[in-house]
């Protein structure tokens, strides 16, 4: 039997991954609304203004979403989110490898942990070709990087082994 | 020393001798500029032991052409790769990006160079023409008429939300609450700071683009193989000088769009604390509304290119009116740039043109010579720079992550703001997966906190009432202008679907006669 308010019998459209967004905004402006309730009229005029837009806004959002759901024009599966499926665990990894950048740098330096990053993240999303290329590249970016943002510009990054060393030399 | 046509020929020949402190300076610039974290002001701070040591015409050269031409780098990477290089240039990825997207990356650079040449040659000598009623505006622009400039801005959100309604201002509305977080301005109270120190001076702009843009981006772009795909668009890319020459012309051809919202740019870099991002932001959504098809923007269209690129370099030559005329410097550069002169006993104000003529003109004509180098320096550049789309992403995208949380590092040192560009990074990338405009985001991080401040700013002084909002004939003259902006793109499209609709039926009669 087909659904009267699908009687074309479509599919129906996974809107669950764009209910983050809302769900993400509403949970953040709760806890912002729990920082301020004590505070001076000063600290809570423009959130409370700006808020409680947004959170009509996201209710309204979600009573169309529910309507749509229940005329079953929509599902709450996550869709595009995901996909395409068969670069995900690629995907992952390559987030794991920005993180554990960001991890490094405090450890191993700039230098270091930048040549560290690019080397393995480009091997990881070339499949592994190009090796010597893929490390020759991530060596002179990572110098580049060196000579520009901690020789040239002097900004203060963690001091790894290669900065040390450098130093000492220099 | 008499200012007569004679003085300025032979000031514009006299600039034109420093040409080789102004090319090397260029460069620099557009590097700096296409950098996020970077820009011309901490670049002049960090060379700042160099330029004291310069001779003070030198010196000034060196940081106008530094100035002028990060504001043009900072659209490159914004076009090719979808990261703006500052917040400034967070408008040009709107349509710039979707040209690239269509095998049009060299014609969307060409239109960015000449429009922002144009667009910072005339407001050059528009400042100059017209700089003592221009340096009284920031005395006109209170904390009530910003609230409308930053409403006009913001309205922007509304312009996004066109296609979506409820996601566009539901991203818009999260960035303004994100913008929200940090210590309030009166009695510094903590808000939504998630107990991090780092935060009670609110979000830091460039984590958050370079979050938004850069690293949602580099993740994206990692779903293909490369930006473009279709063999066709990347045969567009391998065309000649013609390419850049058609760019160049689509930019000429919208001149008066380039003369207006280069203007926008000149008038809001004038008011002291406004800048290029408020500016971009505004020309832009002024652009749509008073366009014959703001259906088009946002898919690559010439003119939602123009605007913004025009505005953001009117900009530069407005923050440095109130510093000369007034000695109130503009914006951070302005800032730099007064401590330069003074450390070299020259005293900015309305002295300078009295005194030392040719500094004080001097530095308007500096940047008029520097926008005209710039042109010739860089425009056959965009030929090469465009290829940059060729790239595979396997390369790219792991060096855009690399260099934008560095980036994001450089304005703070703070090893926080990188975490915070990757949270953004994050957010951004949820975002644009499930059809919410990052923008739109941006706009509301950007514009809510300074939003707040004026806000406060004239509550404060009212003591309370909400109604010195319209206290003032001027900010009446703008709520008026904001109303009509609003309103008027609703009957333009009604207006224009009547005379599709009379003209359907006017055909369908003709066939039936």
């Amino acid at each position: 039997m087909t659904n009267p308010d699908n009687t074309k019998g479509e599919k129906p459209v996974p809107l669950g991954g764009e209910l983050i967004i809302p769900v993400l905004a509403l949970a953040f402006t709760a806890y912002y609304f729990s920082t301020i309730i004590d505070s001076p009229w000063t600290a809570q005029v423009n959130a409370f203004l700006v808020g409680s837009i947004l959170i009509t806004v996201i209710l309204i959002y979600f009573v169309t979403v529910a309507l749509r759901v229940i005329r079953k024009q929509a599902d709450l599966k996550l869709g595009k989110l995901l996909e395409p499926y068969s670069i995900l665990p690629t995907k992952l990894i390559y987030i794991g490898l920005i993180i554990g950048y960001l991890i490094a740098i405090e450890w191993f330096g700039f230098t270091l942990s930048t040549f560290l990053f690019l080397a393995s993240s480009m091997m990881l999303l070339n499949e592994g070709k190009n090796k010597r290329f893929t490390i020759a590249l991530a060596a002179i970016l990572s110098l580049i990087g060196y000579g520009v943002f901690i020789v040239a510009f002097e900004t203060r990054f963690p001091d790894g082994f290669f900065e040390k060393f450098m130093k000492s030399v220099m | 020393m008499e200012v007569n046509a004679a003085f300025f020929v032979d000031l514009f020949f006299h600039t034109f001798e420093f040409w080789w402190v102004i090319i090397p300076s260029i460069f620099l610039g557009l590097i700096v500029g296409a950098i996020p974290g970077f820009s011309a002001a901490n670049t002049i701070i960090i060379l700042l032991p160099l330029t004291l040591l310069m001779e003070v015409e030198v010196g000034l050269m060196f940081m106008v052409a530094l100035y002028c031409s990060s504001r043009m780098g900072a659209g490159i990477p914004a076009i090719l790769v979808n990261i703006p290089g500052t917040a400034g240039a967070a408008a040009t990825p709107l349509d710039g990006y979707p040209m690239v997207k269509k095998g049009l990356g060299q014609q969307a650079l060409a239109i960015s160079f000449v429009s922002s040449t144009f667009g910072g040659l005339l407001t050059t000598i528009v400042a100059l023409a017209a700089m003592p009623i221009l340096a009284q505006v920031g005395f006109y622009m209170h904390s009530v008429e910003m609230i409308v400039v930053m409403l006009f801005g913001i309205s922007l959100i509304a312009s996004i939300a066109a296609k979506d309604t409820l996601k566009g201002l539901i991203a818009g509305f999260f960035g303004l609450m994100i913008g929200s977080i940090g210590a309030d301005h009166v009695y510094a109270t903590p808000r939504g700071s998630m107990g991090f120190l780092e935060l009670y001076d609110g979000v830091p702009l460039i984590p958050a683009l370079v979050g938004l843009f850069a690293v949602s981006e580099a993740l994206i772009v990692i779903e293909g193989g490369k930006v473009l795909k279709d063999s066709k668009q990347i045969e567009k890319v391998h065309t000649s000088w013609a390419a850049t020459i058609e760019g160049m012309n689509i930019a000429l051809s919208h001149w008066w769009h380039i003369t207006w919202t280069s203007i926008i740019g000149l008038i809001i870099g004038v008011i002291p604390g406004a800048g290029a991002s408020i500016a971009s932001f505004v020309a832009y959504q002024q652009s749509k509304t008073y366009s014959k098809t703001p259906e088009l923007y946002g898919t690559g269209h010439p003119a939602g290119l123009i605007a913004p690129e025009s505005a953001n370099n009117g900009v530069t030559s407005g923050t440095l009116i109130p510093l000369l005329v007034l000695g109130i410097p503009g914006g951070a550069t302005a800032a730099i740039m007064m401590v330069v002169l003074q450390y070299q006993d020259v005293q900015t104000g309305p002295r300078l043109f009295l005194d030392r003529p040719d500094l004080g003109y001097g530095v308007f004509m500096a940047m008029f010579v520097t926008y005209l180098l710039m042109i010739l320096t860089i425009m056959p550049l965009s030929r090469y720079m465009s290829r940059v789309t060729l790239v595979s992403t396997a390369y790219m995208s792991p060096l855009i992550v690399a260099f934008t949380l560095i980036g994001s590092f450089v304005p703070r040192d703070y090893m926080f703001d990188m975490y915070l560009a990757f949270a953004f990074g994050a957010i951004g990338y949820l975002a644009r997966k499930t059809g919410y405009h990052v923008a739109a985001i941006l706009i509301g991080v950007i514009l809510g906190p300074l939003l707040e401040q004026y806000m406060l700013r004239a509550l404060k002084m009212s003591q309370g009432d909400i109604m010195v909002l319209f206290q003032s004939d001027l900010a009446n003259v703008l709520w008026a202008i904001l109303a009509l902006t609003l309103l008027l793109p609703n009957f333009m499209a009604r207006s224009r679907n009547k005379k599709r609709l009379a003209e359907q039926s006017n055909s369908v009669f003709s066939e039936d006669t």
